[in-house]
């Protein structure tokens, strides 16, 4: 998983956070999961 | 990964019995979770008496708010919070989006409940165990090196599980559900289930860089609440969600209570994932549907009246699923997978800075040598104070809502829970001392 090589350089953590591939897997599934809300209401 | 830096973890890696220990516990933890999580739904019984779902939900949060503050800081003290988000700041933001994802999780929850029973809803949402499978695969290195047998007997038992859960999911749209909306509520139950699979992400990605679980449900609460609230204003309006509140505050303790004793199984969760990974802490703390099965028959009669076949379909669906809980529990990681997870903690540790001796002391569930002891403050006792004193005002306005309830079986359902946390509880303690 390339994305989530380790870091050797002194970014900011928001930075590394935002470039952690696994941090978009839930951000993802967090926006399927309100769309499935706002079908079912 | 360079074979120098995992060579840093080796001693640890020969501690053999000290890693069956934390294996073990991490067995029993998923067993307590279960236990704990499956009590916590039966409040939601409540939304049959006419309240909304949203505000049902935001009151079960409010709850699990209290109880997220209260109980860290009475088992460890806010110190140890602090000093763990010092370490590793960026896993609040983790904490925050698993927050997120839980609220919106358990708001599906509440209308699967209400469109098809909880009986039929717990397995469907309980396929979250097969996403904390495949990610915990993908990427935290969990069953890599594991062997044929530990591998079958963790997938083999996923299989299982769903088999039982398509079993029940047969049951549900077969027109003897509770309403005529079940094709809903079987979409916000599953649709439950992937939110909740995939918010093990953030918590194993929390416990690969050492932070305590206690510190992480802390962070985590704002998540939920703030979703939550998000979620109740936005659907109800910010007038009609109070009105709504104060016409159901007869039932806000029960529905708080609901939240705290969610809590407790979700803090016994978070350590099964923390020592048995969540390929293997998910559906181990999915027992939670055999329990959910127990409370919706003995205590709430939701069964009661049905036809004997489907008895048959959802006694037999649940039966496989905790066959499959059963052959996930007997396939713990071995010496080389652990290796491997260790692999994942190093990844993590030098992608966020976290000083590896830490994330290797946390993982092996001890203090950092040197690391004070962490100690209550007056703040600490202030906040279970305040947290007790809402629920003791809360309590006194409650009334026992107009159900048909069998308080027998309740008690003996309450009774083996106390037993179970007392076990777990003592276990944890006496092994980690809840690090």
């Amino acid at each position: 998983m390339s994305a989530t090589e380790p870091d050797t350089n002194a970014r900011g953590w928001w930075t590394t956070i935002l470039t952690d591939i696994h941090f978009w897997v839930p951000v993802a599934v967090l926006m399927g999961g309100l769309l499935l809300l706002r079908f079912i209401r | 990964m360079p074979p120098a830096l995992s060579s840093q973890f080796a001693p640890a890696i020969q501690d053999v019995s000290r890693s069956k220990k934390l294996q073990l516990l991490g067995i029993l933890s998923g067993f307590a979770a279960g236990a704990w999580l499956g009590a916590a739904e039966a409040p939601t019984k409540l939304v049959s008496i006419g309240i909304s779902p949203m505000v049902i939900s935001l009151i079960m949060v409010i709850g699990v708010f209290l109880a997220r503050w209260s109980l860290p800081a009475l088992i460890l003290g806010t110190s140890s919070v602090r000093a763990d988000v010092r370490r590793a700041p960026h896993l609040v933001i983790w904490a925050l989006l698993a927050g997120c994802l839980w609220a919106v999780a358990n708001t599906l929850t509440i209308f699967a409940i209400r469109d098809i029973g909880l009986s039929i809803a717990f397995p469907l949402w309980n396929s979250n165990s097969l996403l904390g499978i495949l990610w915990g695969f993908l990427f935290f290195n969990e069953l890599r090196q594991a062997g044929w047998r530990r591998r079958a007997g963790v997938l083999g038992g996923a299989l299982v599980m769903c088999v039982g859960a398509t079993l029940l999911a047969i049951a549900s749209s077969s027109g003897h559900g509770p309403a005529a909306h079940s094709l809903h509520g079987v979409w916000a139950a599953l649709g439950a289930g992937i939110l909740w699979g995939t918010m093990y992400i953030p918590y194993r990605k929390a416990y690969l860089t050492g932070m305590n679980p206690l510190s992480f449900v802390t962070f985590f609460s704002f998540g939920e609440l703030g979703m939550m609230s998000i979620l109740s204003v936005g659907s109800l309006g910010l007038v009609p969600l109070w009105q709504e509140l104060l016409s159901a505050r007869s039932v806000v303790f029960w529905l708080m209570l609901g939240g705290f004793v969610w809590v407790i199984g979700d803090i016994f969760q978070q350590y099964a994932a923390k020592y048995v990974g969540i390929s293997r802490g998910i559906p181990l703390s999915n027992s939670n549907q055999l329990w959910g099965l127990l409370w919706g028959i003995l205590v709430f009669g939701e069964l009661h009246g049905r036809g004997s076949s489907i008895y048959l379909e959802v006694v037999g669906g649940s039966l496989l699923m905790m066959l499959g809980v059963g052959s996930i529990a007997f396939s713990s990681a071995t010496g080389t997978e652990q290796t491997r997870w260790k692999d994942a903690a190093i990844r993590e540790s030098d992608r966020y800075g976290v000083a590896a001796e830490f994330v290797e002391a946390r993982m092996d569930g001890r203090r950092l040598l040197g690391e004070s002891k962490p100690s209550r403050s007056a703040l600490d006792w202030l906040l279970v104070v305040l947290a007790t004193s809402v629920f003791v005002i809360f309590a006194a306005m409650a009334r026992v809502p107009q159900m048909s309830l069998r308080w027998a079986p309740a008690a003996l359902l309450i009774a083996v829970l106390f037993l179970l946390l007392a076990i777990c509880g003592l276990a944890l303690w006496r092994t980690t001392r809840f690090n």
